[in-house]
């Protein structure tokens, strides 16, 4: 029913009576709002346009982001013209003062312990002692919560700010501020790979409407597996290279921390920047460093990095739902991980970087002699369908090395000569009877 | 999706025709920024080759080959895989020898051959993004095969085209039939693959809607329908009136006639009212017919006693008290239950506020939270001298009668009988009050016997004071709100018209008048107010009552919109300040709820100026008008959430910038954008207005906390108050307010609503608007009006008040218990498949309160609703096809 009638009805009292006498009902006061820091979602709640359905393509949505055109163009010709009749800056300017002359000076930094009601809290200084103190109306409650750096007024000890700390420098890291440079023209073939990638990373975030109509949830994120050397990596940049979105990047190693609950607290925050910044792209490189298989364990530091893994599953789909986030994940060993990580609805798309095929390799080796000298007798077509076990690195390794052997020799070419020398070398320490996969 | 081919390419690159597959025997020597070139794989150029092939063919002059040649190019292009983010290899391929293939196609003689050779060049010009739109030249000319036969990809390129060369012809004035006759093509197609928006879309674009009826199935109907009467708050007029008759047609053609009233009920067509309550013959689904234009005080005649009844809301009573009983809450209640004084901060008592002022207080919060459940612990006791009326003063004395029609409300007979004895009271102020009541226990419910227009008519001659001519004519207006009947029409005018009598009569004659025609651009009263208001002096004008008068004309113009132009004009030649009030009153209501955003626009110009109206040489101009704009702005947005909630947004700036005049109404106007419905950021705002220095300010904004809390209960609020109520301890004027306030917030014991919007929010009830607007005109001067003699102005609320009940009958018209869910309303419109309508629900048991954005919905399927909207009175049929879960 709501529940929003009244409680059970008063027995009814008659005025005249002397009211002491009748016992009155307690009422348990309201829970205040603040303190429950809201997660803030774009812009301020005061400055937030209405949200607009449907989602989906149509005339409809078209005039309904037209009305709010039409509304701010309004807004904004009545605060110009105000401004212009009547300017409020020396106002401002006034009650400004005001303020500052309220919080008074020196101030004072204190912490805030626990939040009473919608004016009173408790805090505590740092030199030990804690008072109970009333919190200003000027305080911007939605940022108070326990456990807050708060300014405090000298004497009375009311609040009269909050000091708000930034992310965690760890995660600000991870931002990347510049697109690496490598882009899709740069990878050999991977077709399929790409297409996969597109799908479920770039058209969620650009054309969310088209799985709109169709009625279906944009995957999540995709998982990149395949033997070393296959482009894995290089996917990734170059997803980083073409979108707009943020593009935040994470090797798993990074997440295990020294001290207990640190990386579990550092993935919280990697996800909660990620969702400030949405649209954005987070991506996990060597994902096995946390998510392999669970097992018992008596050591402290696999069980912390077991336990980082569970925040990871979390934040991947828990209870909270991530908006714009997507996450692409790389490994080499995809068995080794634990089924929760790469489950459908954590990880929606598994993608395979086989071992390049003739045509593949054939591209691989145009990509990377298209910037060397070669001499004329160099024939790649010999290197191409030789029947060995090439990665995309090893083709980048023959190259290079090819063109490091030239440059011994003072050549400005690169001879057939070079490349066969260059890939002797290469196979010859590939297949040295080293453990697999170590280059030496 | 079969994966035919293995290797998609992807367009990341460019779409620059490619290099073939040549070995790498010279890479290229350039350096530095050369392209990088992609190759084709084998299937690729096997592809590629035959394609060019083909079209090689065509150019050769063998026409025999034409046919096969061009059937393979169609298999191919129908056969390749797409993916979302490239473009069909064949597509792609074809592209550099499109100009040839033109050129071939310009070369042909007529044949059926040019014309599938059009249709191929038709599918590769989508691949082209140029102005030339030779989708659609092509597809004219070509055979014009099933329109669905190239893919959905193809028909919403085509349908962009089409729309982009309406625009175009509309501008050179040339016939576009062949375009509407290809779009006609098309809206079926997409109708019958689950895209109604595009259909509606392009219909609505080519101007077409009506076609629309003709083409929407029974599996269609209702996401189309839905879909066009989302869009009417957003097309300009008359697209909308179009688009709702279009609806009203497709539900009619299909039998929805409860879903075809709700339409016409919001194209404000009586006509269409009546022919579609005459074409219902079930007579189950004619009684909720009834119920639905009872809600909406519509009337259309029928003989059947029955459904008068129903029309006449002759049930809301009886219902409502059952409804109380089921939720326990007979029990009266006393304005210090509402008060909770013990549980605001006491401070040291200071001065005690007069207790004349408390005792009205008291009659207004025990009128409006026992309002319509018969009884109170004030007035209807068994102490025959009803000693709470003798505690109040003078014109308190009047509202304390007069709130024995509220506590009686809608009870006609019951009522009569209770204020029967104070009408032959020796005291003038109670038998005005008793006048009052009168009127007011017959709003919202009419009697065949018409006991108000019998007893007060007798009172409006010139033998009785004017007070009790006054309290008469207010009661016959709210008793006879929106029922347009003439004899009011006949008692009043006179009053209105007679320049001997006080401007105070005339004005709540010409209010009262407003309310019963409300909305009917009467011309003969309209014509009478004008001629008054031309007539009267200045002095007179200036009165503050003038505001009714211009109010009442006002209304009368609610909703109309471009049919107030007429008054308007003659609204330029009056002279004094009054005629600019009127003019934006009248623009306001002739436009309330439309969402218009250029009346919008014209409001926020009337508050731009500043008026200095404290220059001492006379020469200050009026700026009250200001006021009247600003409420003009919630009015109009009123009905549409965008507007509503980007209205808040500037009533944030006129706060900032604006003079006093502006500044005390921006509380109001949120008052009345967001009636009944307590939204925490609206909340907020008003707390702080409420401790504004300007006291007017203040006192409006605690009054709007209460009415966008009204009949609610909601305890935030009531926390607000309470705080207000201590922090305001010493000043007696906002005390009497937030007194109101709490009054109004525990309205029926949170049963009630004075939102004007019903019916899933989709209809404004003008009789409403009309209650809310009266009720804050008197706002507008509070010190003179509320704060004054006028306080019974309040119980004009009752006009929009209503219970935000959930009742459910069977067909012997007695309640029908039944589970429903209740859950927060979501907008589903043009949503894929069948999304869930409500969300975060709970089960009950009906009869159960919905609050402002609520929504229910039957939870089995035993029942078969009678209409499409569970609010208010509904109608159940037992479901023939219904198998109890336990049995299957």
């Amino acid at each position: 029913m709501g529940n929003t009638q009244s409680g059970p009805p008063h027995p009814g009292k008659d005025q005249k009576k002397d009211e002491k006498d009748q016992k009155k009902k307690w009422e348990p006061p309201l829970p205040t709002r603040v303190g429950k820091k809201k997660i803030k979602k774009g812009p301020d709640a005061s400055s937030k346009l209405p949200a607009v359905f449907p989602t989906t393509r149509c005339r409809l949505k078209m005039l309904k982001m037209e009305r709010i055109k039409d509304y701010l163009l309004m807004e904004e010709e009545f605060v110009t013209n105000q401004e212009r009749l009547k300017p409020q800056e020396e106002k401002a300017q006034e009650e400004r003062s005001k303020v500052d002359e309220l919080r008074g000076s020196p101030m004072t930094v204190g912490s805030l312990e626990e939040i009473i009601d919608d004016d009173h809290a408790i805090v505590s200084m740092s030199s030990g002692p804690e008072y109970y103190v009333s919190i200003l109306s000027f305080v911007d409650k939605d940022l108070l919560e326990p456990g807050c750096t708060v300014l405090l007024h000298h004497k009375t000890m009311s609040i009269i700010g909050v000091l708000q700390d930034d992310t965690d420098p760890m995660v600000s890291v991870m931002k990347l501020e510049k697109a690496p440079t490598e882009s899709y023209a740069d990878i050999g073939g991977l077709e399929q790979q790409i297409q996969e990638i597109k799908e479920a990373v770039e058209l969620p975030l650009t054309h969310p409407e088209l799985y709109e109509d169709m009625g279906v949830k944009p995957p999540k994120g995709v998982i990149l597996y395949g033997v070393p050397g296959t482009g894995k990596t290089l996917l990734a940049k170059a997803v980083a290279n073409q979108t707009s979105a943020t593009f935040l990047r994470v090797v798993g190693s990074e997440l295990i921390q020294k001290y207990l609950g640190d990386g579990p607290k550092l993935v919280r925050e990697l996800f909660r920047v990620a969702e400030e910044n949405a649209p954005s792209i987070v991506f996990i490189d060597e994902i096995d460093a946390v998510g392999t298989k669970r097992y018992d364990s008596n050591s402290g530091g696999e069980r912390e990095i077991q336990r980082t893994m569970l925040e990871l599953l979390n934040q991947l789909d828990g209870f909270d739902s991530r908006g714009d986030v997507k996450v692409i994940m790389a490994t080499n060993q995809i068995e080794s991980l634990d089924p929760a990580l790469i489950r459908p609805g954590r990880i929606d798309r598994k993608i395979e970087f086989p071992m390049p095929d003739i045509k593949t390799k054939r591209r691989i080796f145009n990509i990377h002699t298209s910037r060397m000298q070669l001499a004329d007798d160099v024939d790649l077509e010999e290197f191409v369908m030789a029947k060995d076990e090439l990665s995309g690195a090893d083709i980048k390794a023959i190259c290079t090395e090819a063109g490091l052997l030239a440059l011994r020799e003072r050549r400005m070419k690169v001879k057939a000569d070079d490349f066969k020398k260059a890939k002797e070398k290469v196979l010859y320490r590939k297949n040295e009877g080293t453990p697999e996969g170590l280059y030496l | 999706m079969v994966k035919k081919e293995v290797v998609i390419p992807v367009p990341a690159a460019d779409n620059a025709p490619m290099e073939e597959d040549k070995p790498l025997k010279k890479p290229p020597k350039e350096l530095k920024d050369a392209p990088i070139q992609d190759e084709l794989s084998e299937e690729d150029q096997e592809l590629k080759s035959q394609l060019e092939m083909l079209v090689e063919r065509l150019k050769e002059s063998d026409t025999k080959l034409y046919s096969p040649s061009l059937e393979t190019m169609k298999t191919l292009i129908l056969t390749s895989t797409s993916s979302m983010t490239s473009v069909p290899k064949p597509l792609k391929f074809l592209r550099p020898l499109y100009s040839d293939m033109e050129t071939v196609h310009d070369s042909w003689p007529d044949s059926t051959d040019k014309k599938f050779l059009a249709d191929i060049l038709s599918i590769l010009a989508m691949t082209y993004d140029n102005e030339k739109l030779d989708t659609l030249k092509y597809r004219q000319i070509g055979s014009g095969n099933a329109i669905g036969s190239w893919g959905h990809e193809y028909v919403k390129h085509l349908t962009t085209e089409i729309g982009l060369e309406y625009s175009k012809r509309q501008e050179k004035d040339e016939n576009s039939d062949d375009l509407v006759a290809l779009a006609l093509e098309v809206a079926p197609f997409f109708l019958s693959h689950n895209a109604e928006a595009d259909a509606v879309d392009l219909l609505l674009q080519l101007d077409n809607i009506p076609k629309l009826v003709d083409f929407v199935d029974i599996n269609a109907y209702k996401r189309v329908c839905l879909y066009l009467t989302s869009c009417v708050n957003y097309l300009e007029s008359p697209d909308d009136q179009i688009c709702l008759r279009a609806a009203h047609d497709i539900y009619l053609k299909h039998n929805k006639y409860a879903e075809a009233t709700l339409v016409a009920i919001r194209m404000n067509d009586k006509e269409m009212v009546q022919s579609i309550f005459d074409g219902c013959e079930d007579p189950l689904l004619k009684k909720q017919l009834a119920f639905m234009l009872g809600r909406q005080q519509i009337t259309v005649e029928t003989e059947d006693e029955e459904l008068q009844d129903c029309l006449n809301n002759t049930h809301l009573t009886t219902n409502f008290l059952q409804l109380a009983r089921e939720l326990d809450l007979m029990e009266p209640k006393t304005p210090e239950d509402i008060y909770k004084t013990h549980l605001e901060h006491k401070r040291s008592t200071g001065v005690q506020p007069d207790s004349a002022r408390q005792n009205l207080a008291s009659t207004f919060v025990n009128a409006f939270v026992n309002a319509g459940f018969c009884a109170d612990k004030l007035m209807l006791t068994d102490d025959p001298e009803v000693t709470w009326i003798y505690k109040n003063k003078e014109h308190g004395m009047l509202s304390a009668s007069a709130s024995l029609g509220m506590l009686m409300l809608w009870d006609v007979e019951m009522g009569l009988a209770q204020i029967d004895r104070f009408l032959w009271s020796q005291d003038d102020n109670i038998r005005a009050g008793a006048l009052l009541a009168l009127g007011i226990v017959n709003s919202g419910v009419r009697n065949s016997s018409d006991p108000a227009l019998a007893v007060l008519s007798e009172n409006l001659d010139d033998s009785k004071t004017v007070l009790t001519r006054v309290a008469a004519i207010q009661g016959l207006g709210l008793a006879y709100a929106g029922s347009a009947r003439e004899e009011l029409s006949e008692l009043l005018l006179p009053i209105v018209s007679n320049p001997d009598l006080t401007m105070e009569l005339a004005s709540f004659a010409a209010l009262s008048l407003g309310m019963v025609f409300v909305g009917t651009c009467d011309g003969d009263i309209s014509s009478t107010i004008l001629q008054t208001m031309l007539e009267r002096t200045d002095g007179q004008l200036s009165e503050t009552f003038g505001r009714f008068m211009a109010l009442g004309l006002a209304l009368l113009h609610v909703g109309v919109r471009d049919q107030c132009e007429v008054t308007l004009e003659t609204l330029r030649a009056i002279e004094h300040p009054i005629g600019k009030r009127a003019a934006v009153l009248v623009e306001i209501c002739a436009y309330a709820g439309s969402g218009d955003v250029l009346r919008v626009q014209r409001m926020l110009h009337f508050c731009n100026d500043h008026i200095d109206t404290s220059s001492k040489d006379g020469s200050s101009e009026d700026d009250e008008f200001q006021a009247y704009a600003v409420l003009g702005i919630a009015l109009i947005a009123l009905g549409e959430d965008i507007g509503s909630e980007m209205a808040l947004r500037s009533f944030t700036h006129l706060m900032h910038y604006g003079e006093p005049v502006i500044r005390r109404v921006v509380p109001l106007a949120i008052g009345l954008l967001c009636a009944s419905n307590p939204v925490l950021t609206v909340l907020d705002t008003l707390g702080k207005y409420s401790h504004d220095n300007d006291v007017e300010v203040a006192v409006n904004a605690i009054f709007a906390m209460g009415m966008i809390g009204a009949g609610t209960n909601n305890a935030r609020i009531a926390q607000m108050l309470r705080h207000l109520a201590s922090y305001y301890h010493k000043d007696a004027n906002c005390l009497f307010i937030v007194r109101i306030a709490q009054g109004l917030l525990h309205m029926g014991k949170g049963t009630l609503t004075i939102n004007p919007l019903n019916s899933d929010r989709q209809i404004l009830s003008p009789v409403a608007v009309a209650g809310l607007l009266t009720t804050v005109m008197a706002f507008t001067d509070v010190k003179t009006l509320v704060l004054g003699r006028h306080h019974s102005l309040l119980y004009s609320l009752v006009t929009a008040m209503y219970p935000r009940f959930l009742i459910t009958l069977n067909e012997k018209l007695e309640p029908e218990p039944v589970a429903v869910r209740v859950g927060q309303a979501v907008d589903v419109v043009g949503q894929a498949g069948r999304p869930k309508t409500i969300t975060g629900f709970q089960t009950h048991s009906t009869p159960v309160l919905l609050a402002y954005s609520e929504r229910a919905e039957l939870s089995t399927e035993e029942y078969l609703a009678q209409t499409p909207v569970l609010e208010g009175f509904v109608l159940l049929k037992k479901n023939p096809d219904y198998v109890e879960e336990s049995k299957v």
